[in-house]
């Protein structure tokens, strides 16, 4: 081997190393972002009680504006991460929950619904978003401590089997599933463009109708 | 040994050095916050003594809001990070301390209480969640101090004593452990996930007093 062939090779394992390495990072980070979404979510009611206590107007608005930003720009930026289970090569090269595509559809529901109804005002509205946070932790949760990272396991091999995107003869429904969710998010993706479209339509109309109206009345003011 | 060999070798040495990494981090972070969770959860009474001196009703407040939020956040980022007890490939390759899972499920307790009970203002909620705390810190130190930074120095019955608290020198019993820390925390979830559902969010110890 010459010096150019040992420094093509580190080049070559330094740009693929990297790549794995930020790949491996993410979802290595991608449970204790679900962790923490899940628990800002479902402690609203401590985060209620302790602002209800504030004595002063100011205290309590930073108090919840700040919950309200953590938990929120935590379910997007967990969706984000969670968009890796959506590339098709890693899919079928890389240890990944099989179910995982489905979480990250659990995940965007929860937020639609978070876009669609005043999840923090509308009792039902927020026990919705609560289900899809469960069933998708769930899905992630599950293939994750019994499949994935547990493969020195010999009495987990069923879920080694079956559970791991890419298990021999498991590429092909792994990809399956994540073809129907990548589907499923589009979709959801296309509702949440198309109402927010109408929303800022409609609010946009209703501004002007009020800005116009005044300028009718002093114009039918003056004729008189 | 051809180069693509060596670019494999490299890559992987990457990879996993860059795992072990980020997993030896985590594990080298945690004995830190579990004393900030500790000195924040057991100085109580020094915040409360110092909110009585505060002149203005805003610096109080702020005071008690970056409080409470540091505190609670901590003992939320302790279960966060202690989920690599809950990992069988995790607890069998790395060094971590015996009994760490169940110290997370203390945690776990603790929050549970938070958020059904009302530790602030409740006398027996607060005693709760103080020995919750002081079980997990014991589940975690001990193990933590004799198993995994004294086994190379202890010879003898006590070396047996040692590696049988290090995850990675006793498999069986680690294992076995993360099963029932995971059975466990489902448990504590459930219980969280059908109290939320239960009140749709809002807090229903103010309703109930209110009524």
């Amino acid at each position: 081997m010459s010096p150019q062939d040992v420094a093509q090779a580190i080049t070559n394992a330094l740009v693929r190393g990297g790549s794995q390495f930020a790949v491996a990072t993410i979802v290595a980070f991608l449970p204790v972002m679900w962790t923490t979404t899940l628990m800002l979510h479902l402690g609203r009611p401590y985060v209620l009680r302790t602002l209800r206590r504030c004595g002063l107007r100011l205290g309590a608005d930073v108090w919840w504006m700040s919950y309200l930003l953590m938990r929120d720009a935590l379910l997007v930026i967990t969706f984000a991460l969670s968009f890796i289970y959506f590339n098709p090569n890693l899919v079928a090269s890389m240890p990944f929950p099989i179910t995982g595509p489905l979480a990250a559809l659990c995940l965007l529901l929860a937020l639609a619904v978070k876009l669609a109804r005043r999840v923090d005002d509308d009792a039902q509205a927020f026990r919705l978003s609560t289900v899809f946070l469960i069933i998708g932790a769930t899905l992630y949760y599950l293939p994750l401590a019994f499949a994935v990272e547990a493969a020195s396991q010999s009495h987990l091999s069923w879920f080694q089997q079956n559970l791991v995107s890419n298990a021999p003869g498991r590429t092909q429904p792994a990809l399956v599933i994540m073809w129907i969710s990548l589907a499923g998010v589009a979709a959801v993706a296309v509702w949440i463009f198309f109402r927010a479209l109408a929303s800022a339509n409609r609010t946009m109309k209703r501004r002007l109708t009020a800005q116009t109206a005044p300028a009718v009345r002093e114009k039918v003011t003056s004729a008189r | 040994m051809s180069p693509q060999d060596l670019t494999s070798a490299i890559s992987q040495g990457l990879n996993s050095g860059g795992e072990q990494f980020l997993e030896g981090t985590l594990a080298a972070i945690l004995p830190l916050m579990w004393l900030a969770i500790l000195g924040l959860h057991l100085g109580r009474p020094y915040i409360l003594d110092m909110i009585d001196r505060f002149t203005l009703r805003l610096g109080a407040d702020l005071l008690w809001l970056i409080y409470v939020g540091l505190r609670d956040f901590l003992i939320l980022s302790g279960v966060v990070v202690s989920f690599m007890f809950f990992f069988p490939d995790v607890v069998v390759t790395d060094q971590l301390p015996l009994t760490g899972g169940l110290a997370a499920v203390c945690v776990m307790g603790v929050l549970i209480v938070k958020l059904i009970g009302d530790p602030d203002h409740d006398a027996r909620a607060y005693s709760l969640v103080t020995y919750l705390l002081g079980l997990g810190a014991a589940f975690y130190f001990i193990p933590y101090i004799l198993g995994v930074q004294a086994n190379s120095v202890v010879t003898g019955g006590f070396l047996k004593v040692s590696n049988f608290l290090v995850t990675a020198s006793n498999p069986g019993w680690a294992v076995g452990l993360a099963y029932a820390c995971i059975a466990m925390l489902g448990i504590l979830g459930a219980v969280a996930v059908g109290y939320v559902l239960k009140t749709g969010g809002r807090a229903e110890a103010d309703i109930s007093s209110a009524s």
